[in-house]
């Protein structure tokens, strides 16, 4: 009795000691961290010198490809990692953009965050308004980069105020993708696709037949994005947020109006599926030959077209626009790489070298091939691989055309709000509202418009 | 409590060692049962305030604060995320979608366990293995499950579509179509939890003594009779558990509707959990998600209450 209840004791003691500690361990810690970085940074310019040659710096990498372009992703790593010794990249996989943003939001506070991050387009207003990082500029300006390189229609979406704050990675944007078979078959020529929306509509009506349906788009936000820019249209007020912060959504404007109605009467009219907001289960359909035309990102041709095989010929065309629609262009989507400024300054200039390899046009010839993001640097175009791969998948063209012919304007160059991962969905629940049926295509415009203004000032409350 | 120490010192009193156990001996003795007592609450007491109590704070303190992007607090804005809230049409959705899509899962799976149950509950050779189907849906996780019905609700690919079409039924826009959304995800969320109503209402089934029905059977009692009239009654505290842990758990449903809709179409399954995850995890108006899982606090704990008081005294407890 007395011997159980003595260990009892000292279980349950040791129990409480450990949960105390764990507990009034943490906090020091935290608050303690905002002399950290300035602390490492001593240490880390006193050592520098005299270790680099012996200890490589590591720098922690997040990124968001998984699958097949995960696999594109270690290579580059692991290409770095061999072609040097003063640096040693890791490179750790952290979920959909928005879950490794979201990580990185409660890791800011701490010394576990990455020194390098891979943040979608839409984040960037956020990363620059959270001060958590180094502009890609400031390591630019040091060491006179060359930014003439690198394609201007890519880094005029990551440059604010005339700064470049991250460095472009994977960029992409998104195209008509069609079946060639089909349309062969419904009569039509296979060899020009649809350019305009009265002309897909036409297709899709002609197309549906036998089962198969003329076309299907994914809810997706960023389509909506993608067309305003086309028909050169702003989709915030301040010039797309870029002279000034924006504060207004234009999402119920006339184009807003005109692009939803057109959608909708595809899908009333049954030439067009609705399939939801998952764009994976629209490329399965479109790869199993049920619908003929879809939009996708450009970085799902390789995915697409292998996932086809060869069932049909897969054919890639231009974003549509209306046929009385501006001259436009289409934004660049995808994500760039942010260096964080809490870590020594060592390992930010660490992160740059990284930076600088993917830049080059070896490496981003490689990544674009083995993935279909474009290439950043225009003498990618110039290495072989790139070459052969345009002759084997000509589809490839449409994209890099698409990217080249467009007109640069704050419309193309993509608007800047703090909360576009909100907006975005704001703006899909709108399109579902429409092409459902729940409400007229301007009444869900509206409701939507109103509610990203509301979140808007919300945010801009709150960032000074 | 105070019951079990009676017991436990009377315990105590009835074998003393010395025949002249004086007062003070008795007084030591329940402190030392009570300092034992607490010892023993103590590893859970210090997790709940680690996990439960000091969650629950902050969020009382966050639910009147406005924060930045980054979820560091910007702005004491007093009751104004209630305020916002009750005025805004999303909040009253999702709680009209919640109750629906509790009216839609709790009875239709309450039904199904006793269903299920009463079924397995025969001594037949074979039933191991029926009994083995019906409690497998409880191993799997809900994301296990969540695509695996995604599987099966895909549109143009989908397992269920492709039947209907084989029996010439027009495909169904299970979860695209608002009008089926929350019909969809219920059917998925019934099916997922019959596993652990399927083994709570059997566990009930065979605490019921053999030798009640048999009596009943004697005295003339049909089978249908004695279910509902000896076995229904006997399994009514069962029943009841079972409710009100599927009323809580399908305020609470989250997963799923993550990975099937997140919460479309046109907000048709935004149940209450997803909006509070939407609101702070997405956001990141930590404020506002706060006030938010504040009320669905307030309306479980009152769920509960009013289950308690008034449903309760429907139980027999044998």
């Amino acid at each position: 009795m007395n011997a159980s209840l003595k260990s009892g004791l000292t279980i349950t003691m040791a129990i409480m000691l450990f949960a105390v500690t764990a507990c009034g361990g943490n906090s020091p810690v935290n608050t303690g961290n905002a002399e950290v970085p300035s602390a490492a940074n001593t240490t880390g310019a006193t050592a520098a010198p005299s270790d680099t040659a012996k200890e490589p710096i590591k720098v922690v990498w997040w990124h968001s490809m998984g699958g097949e372009l995960g696999k594109a992703v270690s290579q580059l790593v692991i290409d770095y990692n061999a072609s040097q010794s003063d640096v040693i990249v890791e490179e750790v996989f952290q979920g959909t953009y928005d879950e490794s943003l979201n990580k990185m939001k409660a890791s800011m506070d701490s010394k576990s965050g990455p020194s390098l991050i891979q943040v979608y387009e839409i984040g960037s207003r956020f990363m620059i308004d959270s001060k958590a990082t180094t502009p890609v500029q400031t390591f630019v300006d040091a060491e006179g980069y060359d930014l003439s390189q690198l394609e201007e229609n890519i880094t005029n979406y990551y440059t604010f105020d005339g700064k470049l704050h991250s460095m472009p990675f994977n960029t992409s944007n998104p195209i008509l993708y069609y079946n060639k078979d089909l349309f062969k078959a419904a009569g039509l020529d296979a060899e020009k696709a649809p350019v305009t929306f009265e002309e897909i509509k036409d297709a899709a009506a002609k197309l549906t037949q036998n089962g198969q349906t003329g076309a299907s788009f994914a809810i997706y936000g960023w389509f909506m994005e993608q067309l305003f820019a086309n028909q050169g249209i702003e989709y915030v007020n301040n010039g797309n947020g870029r002279t000034a912060s924006a504060t207004e959504s234009q999402l119920n404007n006339e184009t807003g109006l005109k692009t939803l109605t057109w959608w909708k009467e595809l899908v009333d009219s049954k030439s067009a599926l609705n399939l939801g907001r998952k764009t994976d289960d629209t490329k399965k359909a479109f790869a199993a030959g049920q619908i003929a035309m879809t939009l996708d990102s450009t970085a799902s041709l390789r995915g697409i077209v292998d996932a086809v095989g060869g069932k049909f010929e897969v054919g890639t065309g231009f974003l549509p626009k209306p046929a009385d629609a501006k001259d436009g262009g289409v934004v660049v989507g995808g994500a760039s790489l942010w260096i964080l400024n809490n870590k020594p300054e060592a390992e930010q200039k660490a992160a740059w070298d990284f930076i600088k390899f993917l830049a080059k046009p070896e490496t981003q010839a490689y990544w674009h091939i083995n993935t279909g993001y474009f290439p950043i640097t225009k003498k990618a175009y110039d290495e072989q691989i790139v070459a052969d791969n345009l002759a084997k998948y000509p589809q490839f063209q449409t994209a890099v055309d698409q990217l080249h012919q467009s007109i640069p304007s704050p419309a193309s160059q993509g608007a800047v709000i703090g909360v576009f991962p909100e907006a975005r969905q704001l703006v899909e629940t709108a399109i579902e509202e429409a092409l459902t049926g729940v409400k007229e295509p301007q009444k869900a415009l509206d409701d939507a418009a109103k509610a990203i203004t509301e979140k808007i000032a919300n945010y801009n409350k709150t960032v000074k | 409590m105070n019951m079990q120490e009676g017991k436990l010192t009377l315990a105590v009193q009835r074998k003393p060692r010395s025949p002249f156990a004086s007062q003070l001996l008795v007084k030591t003795v329940r402190l030392r049962e009570n300092v034992l007592g607490y010892l023993f609450l103590a590893p859970s007491l210090v997790l709940f305030t680690l996990f439960l109590f000091f969650p629950l704070l902050k969020s009382i303190y966050l639910s009147f604060q406005l924060t930045d992007p980054r979820g560091r607090v910007a702005a004491y804005v007093g009751l104004d995320n209630y305020s916002q809230l009750f005025s805004s049409e999303l909040f009253w959705n999702s709680l009209t979608v919640t109750g629906l899509f509790t009216l839609y899962t709790v009875p239709v799976g309450i039904v199904l366990g006793i269903v299920t149950a009463a079924l397995t509950h025969i001594k037949l050779p074979a039933m191991r293995i029926f009994q083995f189907m019906f409690a497998m849906p409880l191993a799997l996780s809900v994301s296990t499950a969540a695509v695996i019905w995604m599987i099966l609700f895909h549109p143009t690919l989908g397992m269920l579509n492709y039947i209907l079409a084989q029996l010439g039924i027009t495909p169904i826009q299970w979860l695209t179509n608002p009008s089926t959304a929350l019909l969809s995800i219920s059917m998925m969320t019934i099916w997922m939890q019959s596993g652990f109503n399927y083994i709570i209402v059997l566990s009930g089934l065979q605490s019921i003594s053999d030798d009640m029905i048999e009596s009943a059977k004697i005295d003339g009692a049909g089978p249908m009779r004695a279910f509902l009239q000896i076995v229904l009654p006997l399994l009514s505290p069962t029943l009841f558990f079972l409710a009100v842990i599927s009323i809580i758990s399908s305020f609470q449903s989250f997963g799923q509707i993550h990975l099937l809709t997140k919460g479309g179409p046109a907000g048709s399954t935004e149940v209450f959990v997803y909006s509070i995850y939407k609101e702070a995890f997405i956001n990141y108006q930590f404020g506002t998600g706060s006030a938010l899982s504040l009320v669905l606090f307030a309306i479980i704990l009152a769920l509960t209450i009013v289950q308690f008081v008034f449903v309760e005294k429907k139980v027999h407890y044998q």
